[in-house]
């Protein structure tokens, strides 16, 4: 009897635990998020989290089809038409979906592409990103005769603007801007405007009123056309989107992919560890867990009650394991010595180490199911003996004490940099230095902050460094990684001479799918030999999801799923039945 | 006493002003952080651009980022010259350090980086979700202790034995294995499902089922906490109590006929709970800064997770208001200590 109290207390906690019953057709689908998205303002979007989130709030004029791997018109009509003008210049045809409007029922128009692109250039807000990614943009010529019409002057003739020049979420004017200030101003003007120079009363003026919006934290202030709007946000906690009732997109028949807004309401639980994470989808508090980590997948594949009520995937995605050099350290200035560490490394070992052995091996930075990959090279392999006879061509001589030198020069030893509490690449530096340590060539591990290893990289202070390379499926332009312009930002092996820059220019502008293909296999051949970089494999998307979910489409593109195609059944089935 | 505790207070001020500050300097010497978390990498061909990202331009929206965060001032009111001839400059109050420090003056802990948003709002968020679990851990944990205490003191005995043994290894237990531990044990369905370790409170929800679901969706948080404290706090008092049982009063205590819980009790607690306010204060800091790992785990919202967050992302408003909230945590644990010292002790009052 004395215990009593504590018995009622257990069923209180239980009850209030008890199973979640089987999920009806309009229940919310329960999504994990390793992270709360911080801001939903659609100008800054600084992680996964709040590009997913924003993309229920908004639309582009293309959006990723996550079914076809590839873009897809959203807003626009169609794919634009590209004009070629000169050898530097392209115009590009867009034409707005006759459908597409706002909440109030005003229609989407060529005049909100205009200004969402205006507002990109506006000084104050958090929109550095965006202005150096559409910086190519330089004018929004109008269709006089139809105000959905419009063409796009872009400053580059590179085969991704096709498809970048779409890919950003596009405002409403009326909302922000109803005395229509921008339009007094070129996209030209605002992007050459002198930083020094305050900027014009009238962008002031908006830039005050967009930051009062607080879009950040309050994103149904500026409304969107995308399907969803947010119900409710507990940061670090939740985020609850419920599906708009008459959204413009239910009314194009049928409705494309992009377009398709299946679910009710979708829940964004934030748990950062995957451990609970995965109890708590095994506790059917998620129906969705991307991203899931390689041990705690096989686990769930493993168990017999998370067979039956989960379906597992895994598609390979486009992020690839990378090992780089610093071409410009006189120790590794010689390629020979660059392809002789990279002989060191085990790409096969470390996929079944780090991965299970999931994954998939490359000779480059294409995914070996791109049609431009270079299937005659062979895959990198984990072999010292090349490494010994590599050093030798190089000039390198083992001495007496076991250590290697050229003649006058001090022995063989190097740093590698990499970002620390990634297992991944502590797994792969570790791998490489004892790998190194039994040919006699010291290698220094050097695990940092995020911050600090970036800051290293791009000013040069590192010989070796790992990082995941993320790429994408839909071009193949390199230029951002390997240019010699990107020397000191992107290009953190400080590659490249005026050849290896024409051929990386020629890649991002071919059209022609023969000459394009020649070019990448020269590509592919022209990284092999120079060694800048070494792909490891790419990496794999797990994801594990409730099995009475449907339309679950997996994809190797982050976030891993298409979130609106996802739906329960109209009529439940019975508990425990897949 | 009260012109005491005024000095104690101004001293303790001063000292949360004076390691705000250090933190506030030291952190916005490191540099880099905010331009990145705006600007993203620039090696990331996830999202094709149109070209590659030049050096100039990376640099010129890097000055854009500084620029609206108000980083492009002068840290302090001087500096030195980077380049020779060494030489002091004054900026005035046109700086950093000077701006944040009049915005305090005046309750404005700035804005984060992240999200624009007040500090203070974020702040206050944050520490409506630890207070009261680490407050309701911090009331439980002495509750049990004191029990503990009285129990585990009079001396051996199997089931005695066992629980300090217990209490012992909890001690070495890091708090991330005793939580996990406790996940894996009481919210797995393949053991215990009885608790839940996260989720949603259900909707529509009447306040007696919203009551029991944060009863349920709290008690392996506070447990873990609970867990974590409760060695650091019983072991000292056990041994404090035996000391106190094995001295002179006790012995005359016994002989004029009080039974050993009499003795217990009424004597040797009161002496041996002195030297536990130490510890016990010592766990303020910790009811507003949250605990990080607890928090993480349980995917609960709390100041710790945001601490560790904003320092992650150098998010530094953020974090010098949450180091400035600690610090004026643990400075005012020790003027309580103090304080509460001399009501238990007379004899340590400062002179009138």
């Amino acid at each position: 009897m004395r215990y009593f109290w504590l018995g009622g207390l257990l069923v209180l906690l239980a009850s209030a635990c008890s199973t979640t019953p089987v999920p009806q057709a309009f229940a919310p689908v329960r999504l994990r998020w390793a992270r709360d998205p911080e801001t939903l303002d659609p100008l800054a979007l600084p992680n996964p989290s709040a590009v997913d989130a924003n993309n229920l709030l908004h639309l582009s004029l293309l959006q990723i089809d996550y079914q076809r791997t590839t873009y897809a018109p959203a807003l626009a009509q169609a794919l634009p038409r590209a004009h070629w003008l000169g050898d530097s210049l392209a115009l590009l045809d867009y034409e707005l979906r006759e459908a597409a409007a706002w909440d109030s029922g005003q229609p989407v128009l060529a005049t909100d592409v205009d200004f969402t692109l205006k507002l990109m250039q506006c000084p104050g807000l958090p929109n550095e990103n965006s202005r150096a990614q559409f910086g190519f943009i330089r004018e929004v010529r109008i269709d006089p005769a139809n105000p959905r019409r419009f063409s796009l002057l872009c400053r580059s003739q590179g085969q991704e603007i096709l498809t970048t020049s779409g890919d950003f979420s596009v405002l409403p004017e009326a909302s922000l801007d109803p005395e229509r200030t921008l339009r007094s101003f070129s996209l030209a003007a605002l992007q050459d405007w002198p930083a020094a120079r305050p900027p014009a009363p009238a962008v002031a003026a908006l830039v005050q009123r967009y930051q009062q919006a607080n879009a950040a934290r309050h994103p149904n202030n500026i409304p969107g056309c995308g399907a969803y709007c947010l119900d409710d946000w507990e940061t670090n906690r939740q985020l609850r989107f419920r599906r708009k009732k008459d959204w413009w997109g239910d009314k194009i028949q049928p409705t494309p992919f992009v377009l398709q807004a299946r679910p009710r309401e979708l829940v964004y639980a934030i748990l950062p560890d995957d451990a609970a994470a995965a109890l708590a989808l095994r506790r059917h508090e998620l129906d969705v867990y991307p991203q899931v980590p390689a041990r705690i997948f096989q686990q769930l594949q493993a168990s017999p009650a998370a067979r039956q009520d989960f379906v597992f995937y895994t598609t390979p995605s486009y992020d690839v394991l990378t090992v780089g050099f610093n071409t410009q350290r006189p120790t590794l200035r010689d390629k020979r010595t660059r392809q002789a560490i990279s002989y060191l490394l085990d790409p096969a070992g470390l996929m079944t180490a780090t991965q299970l052995g999931q994954g998939r091996r490359t000779v480059g930075l294409l995914r070996p199911d791109n049609p431009f990959y270079n299937d005659s090279l062979p895959l990198p392999i984990y072999a010292p003996a090349r490494t010994t006879a590599l050093l030798r061509q190089a000039g390198w001589q083992r001495g007496a004490d076991g250590q290697w030198r050229q003649p006058g020069g001090a022995p063989l030893a190097l740093t590698m940099r990499y970002r620390a509490a990634e297992t991944n690449f502590a797994t792969v530096a570790l791998q490489l230095r004892a790998a190194a340590a039994q040919l006699g060539i010291a290698i220094t591990l050097l695990p940092s902050e995020n911050s600090v290893v970036t800051t290293s990289l791009e000013t040069g202070d590192f010989d070796l460094y790992v990082r995941l390379v993320k790429g994408n499926p839909f071009g193949v332009n390199f230029m951002p990684i390997l240019h010699t312009d990107a020397i000191g930002t992107g290009n953190l092996p400080r590659f490249g001479n005026a050849d290896s820059d024409r051929l990386l220019a020629a890649i991002s502008t071919e059209g022609n799918l023969a000459r394009k293909r020649q070019l990448l296999r020269r590509f592919q051949v022209l990284m092999r030999e120079e060694m800048p970089l070494l792909p490891l494999f790419f990496m794999p998307y797990r994801l594990a999801a409730s099995r009475r979910l449907q339309h679950i489409v997996a994809a190797g593109i982050k976030p891993g799923y298409a979130a609106m195609a996802l739906s329960w059944p109209a009529s439940p089935a019975p508990a425990g039945q897949p | 006493m009260v012109r005491w505790l005024l000095a104690r207070l101004g001293r303790a001020a001063v000292a949360a002003w004076l390691i705000a500050s250090l933190v506030f300097i030291g952190s916005r010497l490191v540099g880099g952080g905010p331009e990145q978390l705006a600007l993203g990498d620039a090696a990331d061909l996830s999202s094709p651009t149109g070209g590659a990202l030049t050096l100039a331009r990376q640099q010129a929206a890097q000055q854009a980022v500084r620029h609206r965060l108000g980083l492009d001032l002068p840290l302090f009111y001087f500096s030195r010259m980077a380049h020779p001839p060494v030489q002091w400059q004054w900026h005035g109050p046109a700086n950093q350090y000077h701006r944040w420090a009049v915005g305090l003056l005046h309750g404005n802990l700035g804005y984060s980086y992240r999200d624009g948003q007040p500090v203070s709002t974020l702040l206050g968020r944050a520490v409506a979700y630890s207070l009261p679990l680490t407050g309701s851990a911090a009331v439980l944990a002495v509750g049990l202790a004191l029990g503990l205490g009285l129990y585990l003191a009079p001396g051996p005995g199997g089931l005695r034995r066992l629980l300090l043994g217990l209490l012992a290894a909890w001690q070495v237990t890091p708090l991330f294995l005793l939580a996990l531990g406790l996940l894996l044990l009481f919210a797995n369905p393949d053991f215990l499902n009885v608790l839940p370790g996260s989720g949603q409170a259900p909707e529509e929800a009447s306040s007696f089922e919203l009551a029991s679901y944060w009863l349920a969706r709290s008690a392996l948080p506070l447990l873990s906490l609970v867990l974590a404290v409760l060695p650091e706090l019983t072991l000292p008092l056990v041994a404090l109590l035996r000391h106190e049982l094995s001295a002179g009063y006790a012995t005359t205590a016994r002989a004029k006929g009080l039974t050993a819980a009499q003795v217990l009790r009424r004597h040797a607690l009161p002496n041996a709970l002195l030297p536990l306010v130490t510890t016990l204060t010592d766990l303020l800091p910790s009811l507003v800064a949250g605990t990080v790992v607890v928090e993480v785990l349980f995917g609960l919202p709390g100041s710790g997770r945001l601490l560790a967050e904003a320092a992650a992302a150098h998010d530094y408003p953020v974090v010098v208001a949450a180091v400035l909230l600690s610090a004026a945590a643990r400075l005012l644990g020790l003027v309580l200590a103090d304080v509460l010292y001399f009501l238990a002790d007379p004899r340590l009052r400062p002179p009138a």
